[in-house]
């Protein structure tokens, strides 16, 4: 082999490739992106921002990908990437569409303009507890059997199905 | 209070799973979503009515003091924040 070619050759050796960095922070943002959908079970404050969080994530995560695998396939001289970098960027984008999908499906809540507002009474019904006994509103809000009065008392409507 | 779509047998069996205490009751008939406009048609599995998430603290007069209406089904109001309001009620 003459030196040229020898020399050629060395300058396309691996050890001159450089690490694609963009594939990797944008791979450890899909894994934040994925893990970022557990907020909701945890008990951190700040819970209306996990939503945007979880998008934001996604998108970043997916155009890191991109520039990065575009540089991998246009400077394969320069960048390595190429198929790790295809499938953490398709990996990716399932998340961002799931992300997406998720964020949509979950805000298709009534608008509930009828509901009682503050300052408004709360309209008094009746209805079954886990015993089979009829309770109404009106009965929560006033004393128990030999007790003082409640203050207030929390509705809290909730979905079902547990 | 919680209220929900769910039976009293329903109801029973996650108050003694989660070894929750506090009344729970059963609206599967929708009156009282209907009354308080929640209602989420077709929001449940297998396309049943259910309720929306929503909380209203309600003091001894009746009067609503405090509402929490999410705009996401995974936000919900923590427990900090409703004590917070409670405590405004004197």
């Amino acid at each position: 082999m003459s030196p040229l070619v020898l020399l050629h050759f060395t300058s396309m050796s691996p050890q001159n490739i450089r690490r694609n960095k963009l594939l990797w922070i944008g791979l450890l943002l899909t894994i934040a992106a994925v893990l970022s959908q557990g907020l909701y079970f945890t008990r951190l404050p700040g819970q209306h921002v996990f939503p945007w969080l979880n998008l934001a994530l996604a998108i970043v995560a997916v155009i890191l990908l991109t520039i990065g695998l575009l540089r991998a396939f246009r400077q394969p001289d320069l960048y390595r990437g190429k198929i790790s970098g295809s499938i953490s960027t398709l990996l990716a984008v399932v998340i961002l569409i799931f992300t997406v999908t998720m964020f949509v499906d979950v805000r298709k809540v009534p608008a509930s303009a009828g509901a009682p507002k503050v300052g408004q009474k709360a309209p008094d019904f009746m209805l079954s507890d886990i015993h089979g006994q009829n309770v109404s509103l009106s009965q929560l809000l006033s004393s128990p059997e030999g007790g003082a009065p409640p203050k207030a008392t929390l509705l809290v409507f909730y979905r079902g199905y547990w | 209070m919680a209220i929900s779509v769910d039976t009293p047998e329903v109801s029973a069996r996650l108050c003694r799973k989660a070894g929750l205490t506090y009344t729970f009751l059963s609206d599967p008939k929708e009156d009282v979503l209907r009354q308080y406009d929640l209602v989420h048609a077709k929001g449940g599995p297998g396309g049943t009515d259910i309720s929306r998430p929503a909380e209203f603290l309600v003091d001894s007069t009746g009067t609503v003091r405090w509402v929490n209406f999410t705009e996401d089904i995974r936000v919900r109001a923590r427990a900090d924040e409703m004590l917070a309001a409670a405590r405004e009620i004197r």
